[in-house]
């Protein structure tokens, strides 16, 4: 559909070589100087763009691939992950460790370790997982002096979850968005202003 | 009432007083200077530390003072520990010459601007030393380039800071201060403003401040001449520096913008003569935060074939200029 | 073709001076990432460069041998960790190409804005980190880097917006995209774009206008056409010194052929030419951008079911070779497939890798401050370099 659009660029420069009128050098250096120091002036009055982080934090969006979590379903209040260690093996870096405890009527994860020191947040595990158990968090402020804290197991997890706030993805949602023939729709999602929050 | 005492009594105490003054106004000018150059890039400088990071000087300073003092194993030992003194000690010594108020200074000797200048120039000694005595190529090769630099730069510095010497008719600070009761010199038509602007372009390269900075470049050779020091021996050079920053400062509120002249009574003006003073140095700072540095043959370029022959033809025009005004001419 | 041409060795007729060889180490704060030159300096003067690398080795692709094609475009960002789309859209196009799996077009659409927003956003980095290297760290160069890091944030926070991550994605899966665009999400890409336009002509001004700035760039390691072609680079590099090469244009992919825009070259081969080059691949990767979210068709973000195994894509047994244009230059996959959920061999192109063997041809003769200034029109990133 397009034509061959190649040029030099130098019909693109024509407008502003064309404000560069004659006269000598020195007065040419010397307003290109003035003019340089023009902005870095102008830069003086606008307002600085840093955020007095850890008082104020920015708004993150709904879909911010934080810490990760374990959740309890809904209805029932019992844990959503039922051991069937499809995260463990879709994880790229191979951080998750899940053992199965097989019962009457569900199945349960007797164990679930997580690195997260290791942990590479593509948020594959949360795409895979059948029950959407596992979830990711809308914050990383989980700052430890010790590595081994960031071994995260059952508990921990189920903490984290109940402790932060959970983004959008699920696996399910996440499914449905890609998967065909359904129509996918953009989805809402509240807007991430850019204005600082004061922490509560 | 500095005049009723004994002249022994100021000779003594006039050096410690004004050494404490000047540390204390050079930590200081380091704070001022970062936030100054964080608002210039849209960031808040240094905010944690005290109110509004007031303290952080202090922090700096005394963080310096605990750090461990390296010794690369094959330095020139003496040269290496000698050259941070020799480098600050004419740094400081140039603030012995300027009168902060009339009749307010260590010695306002009659030649006052020439020993300004002389001992000012001798801090390339004490650079050179750093760099030689660290053992290092990069603190050698940017060595060998301060020490091109600083020379080049130094002759449009003298000639600049020439014409209101020629201007005021005496060699003696506290005369040129003086003279400036009436017009200050930067506002003398043509004259006053061209010998201004070719002040602070020399000012900027004769202390390797960006544009011209090229023998610290961080990106390149890292730390320059100082790459090997640590501990008190940076502090040491780090003071050196701003303190001949700030010493050329004054010396072009005094020179130029009529050092203690201002609205007011007569004790406001040390004060006047410190804002002007900061002016200065907020001017070479804007001129440091806005370019990108150019290279060395182009500096040497820039001095030899542009700044030094303008700076000249300057003061001979100022010499006429004299000559026809006291002749009868206005 | 011809024989290339050895690398220039200067002699320099320099009575009674010594060699002095230097190493520009692999740690350096304009090394651009880890990499060691070994400079024979006579004076000032560079007289022979020797680069080493490997620093940054990670075994990218030994590792695409273990990992299937659901988990590997995640590890693909890591390559081009600065444009790091670019890599995954290489590699899912590879497989795509041998499973001759068809993209929806909304997925294709969706690629190219992600794709021109990355370019966008390296370009950025790389402006900001030249004029880093040329400017110090203490000096005007960190302005403009701050200037410039302020607008990447903001494409950035776009990213996040659509994706979740910032810096390393895992947006693009085999057969279309991972993520559709949330709901007020083209208001702010458009928003977006217009602030960068306007600040991007004021940085243009800054540094335009700017002597010091002409005097350090101008003239600066010429690379000659023949120069160019001989070496095999790509990118910017290769339109800098007069070669119309674009692969956008060349061998269009996922529907680049439905956009207008000027791919620039210029003659002249300096690094003021590279740095036009790319001020002007700014405002056209903002002009695709506004096309693309004008005529953004509806439909399914990707051709295969969602992701529920790791094991579900499976490729047919068939080798190819993809490239993709990107900041860099030519971004290139080359994958082997033999039926099951892993390749056999996937084969990284590193546009940078290719880039850095001009290095040895123009840095001879130059100033050490002008290695510098050259290594960044370069604008090598040493995770494409090493792998």
């Amino acid at each position: 559909m397009a034509a061959s659009e190649v040029q030099t660029v130098a019909d693109v420069r024509a407008n502003r070589d064309a404000r560069r009128t004659g006269g000598t050098d020195v007065i040419v250096i010397v307003r290109t100087i003035l003019s340089a120091m023009r902005m870095t002036f102008l830069n003086l009055f606008r307002k600085p763009v840093t955020v007095h982080y850890p008082d104020k934090t920015r708004n993150y969006p709904d879909r911010y691939r934080g810490l990760l979590a374990l959740v309890y379903e809904k209805d029932t209040g019992e844990e959503a992950c039922i051991g069937c260690r499809l995260c463990e093996y879709v994880c790229p870096p191979a951080v998750i460790k899940v053992e199965m405890l097989k019962s009457e009527k569900r199945n349960y994860a007797k164990s679930f370790t997580l690195e997260l020191y290791a942990c590479e947040f593509c948020e594959l595990c949360v795409q895979v997982c059948p029950t959407d158990a596992i979830v990711m968090m809308k914050s990383f402020d989980m700052p430890t002096t010790d590595r081994r804290e960031l071994l995260l197991d059952k508990d921990r997890l189920h903490s984290i979850g109940l402790t932060f706030e959970q983004s959008w993805a699920t696996g399910n949602k996440l499914r449905d968005m890609q998967g065909p023939p359904k129509q996918a729709k953009p989805v809402a999602h509240a807007p991430a202003a850019a204005e600082g929050t004061t922490v509560s | 009432m500095i005049a009723s005492l004994p002249g022994w009594v100021v000779l003594l105490i006039a050096p410690v007083v004004v050494l404490h003054v000047v540390i204390g106004i050079v930590t200081y000018v380091t704070l001022l200077e970062r936030k100054f150059a964080a608002r210039m890039q849209s960031r808040i400088g240094p905010y944690r530390v005290g109110p509004h990071g007031l303290l952080q000087p202090i922090a700096d300073a005394v963080k310096l003072m605990m750090k461990e003092d390296v010794v690369p194993t094959a330095a020139d030992r003496p040269i290496y520990n000698l050259a941070p003194i020799v480098f600050l000690l004419p740094c400081m010594l140039i603030f012995a010459t300027i009168p902060f108020a009339p009749g307010l200074g260590v010695a306002d000797l009659n030649i006052g601007i020439l020993f300004f200048l002389a001992v000012s120039a001798m801090e390339i000694v004490g650079l050179f030393m750093a760099g030689w005595g660290s053992n290092n190529k990069y603190a050698l090769l940017s060595a060998m380039r301060a020490v091109n630099q600083v020379i080049s730069y130094d002759l449009p510095f003298i000639f600049a800071s020439l014409v209101p010497v020629l201007l005021a008719g005496s060699l003696r600070l506290g005369d040129i201060a003086a003279a400036q009761s009436g017009l200050w010199f930067v506002f003398y038509p043509v004259i006053g403003q061209l010998a201004f602007i070719a002040f602070i372009a020399s000012t900027v390269a004769a202390e390797n401040r960006a544009p011209f900075d090229i023998l610290e470049a961080e990106s390149e050779l890292v730390a320059g001449f100082r790459v090997e020091y640590s501990g008190m021996k940076f502090a040491l050079i780090q003071l050196g520096e701003y303190a001949h920053i700030i010493g050329s400062s004054f010396l072009g509120a005094l020179l130029f913008l009529g050092a203690w002249a201002g609205p007011g009574p007569e004790w406001l003006g040390p004060v006047w003569f410190l804002i002007k003073a900061m002016f200065v140095f907020l001017l070479v700072t804007w001129v440091r935060w806005s370019f990108v540095r150019i290279r060395v043959d182009q500096i040497l370029a820039l001095s030899w074939k542009a700044l030094m022959p303008a700076t000249l033809l300057l003061l001979i025009a100022t010499a006429f200029v004299v000559v026809w005004r006291t002749n009868g001419g206005v | 073709m011809t024989t290339a041409a050895a690398p220039k060795r200067v002699e320099l007729d320099y009575a009674g001076s010594e060699r002095l060889t230097m190493n520009m180490g692999p740690q350096h704060p304009s090394a651009h990432g880890v990499f060691r030159a070994i400079l024979q300096l006579e004076g000032e003067t560079v007289v022979d460069v020797d680069a080493v690398i490997g620093y940054l080795h990670r075994c990218h692709e030994k590792l695409s041998e273990t990992l299937t094609y659901a988990q590997y475009p995640s590890i693909a960002s890591k390559t081009d960790y600065v444009a790091a789309m670019t890599s995954e859209f290489a590699y899912v196009r590879a497989a795509e190409q041998i499973g001759k799996i068809e993209v929806p077009k909304r997925a294709q659409y969706l690629r190219v804005i992600t794709s021109e927003l990355q370019r966008v956003a390296s370009h950025l980095l790389w402006l900001g980190t030249w004029c880093l290297d040329l400017g110090g760290a203490l000096g005007g160069g960190a302005t403009i880097f701050l200037y410039c890091i302020r607008e990447r944030e903001l494409v950035l926070d776009l990213f996040e917006s659509l994706v979740g991550a910032r810096l390393l994605y895992g947006f693009y899966q085999v057969g279309g995209v991972r993520y559709d665009v949330p709901a007020d999400w083209v208001k702010t890409c458009r928003e977006t774009v217009d602030l960068i336009d306007s600040r991007i002509t004021e940085y243009e001004h800054m540094l335009e206008d700017n002597p010091f700035f002409m005097a350090r760039v101008q003239g600066v390691g010429v690379i000659t056409r023949e120069l160019a072609e001989d070496v095999g680079i790509s990118g910017p590099l290769l339109r800098g010194s007069g070669v119309d090469f674009d692969l956008r244009r060349a061998e269009p992919y996922s529907s680049y052929e439905d956009f207008q825009f000027i791919v620039p070259v210029e003659t002249a081969g300096d690094c003021f030419a590279r740095y036009r080059v790319r001020m002007v691949e700014f405002r056209e990767s903002l002009k695709i951008v506004r096309q693309a979210l004008d005529r953004l068709p509806d439909g399914p973000i990707s051709s295969r079911p969602g992701l529920k195994s790791v094991a579900q894509t499976r490729i047919p047994k068939g080798e190819a070779y993809v490239r993709v244009e990107g900041a860099r230059g030519e971004v290139g996959c080359y994958l082997v497939a033999d039926g099951s959920a892993k390749p056999y061999r996937m084969k990284w192109r590193g546009a940078s890798f290719s880039n850095l063997a001009i290095l040895p041809h123009i840095v001879p003769g130059h100033k050490v401050a002008d290695v510098v200034a050259i290594m960044g029109s370069v604008d090598p990133v040493f995770g494409e370099v090493d792998r």
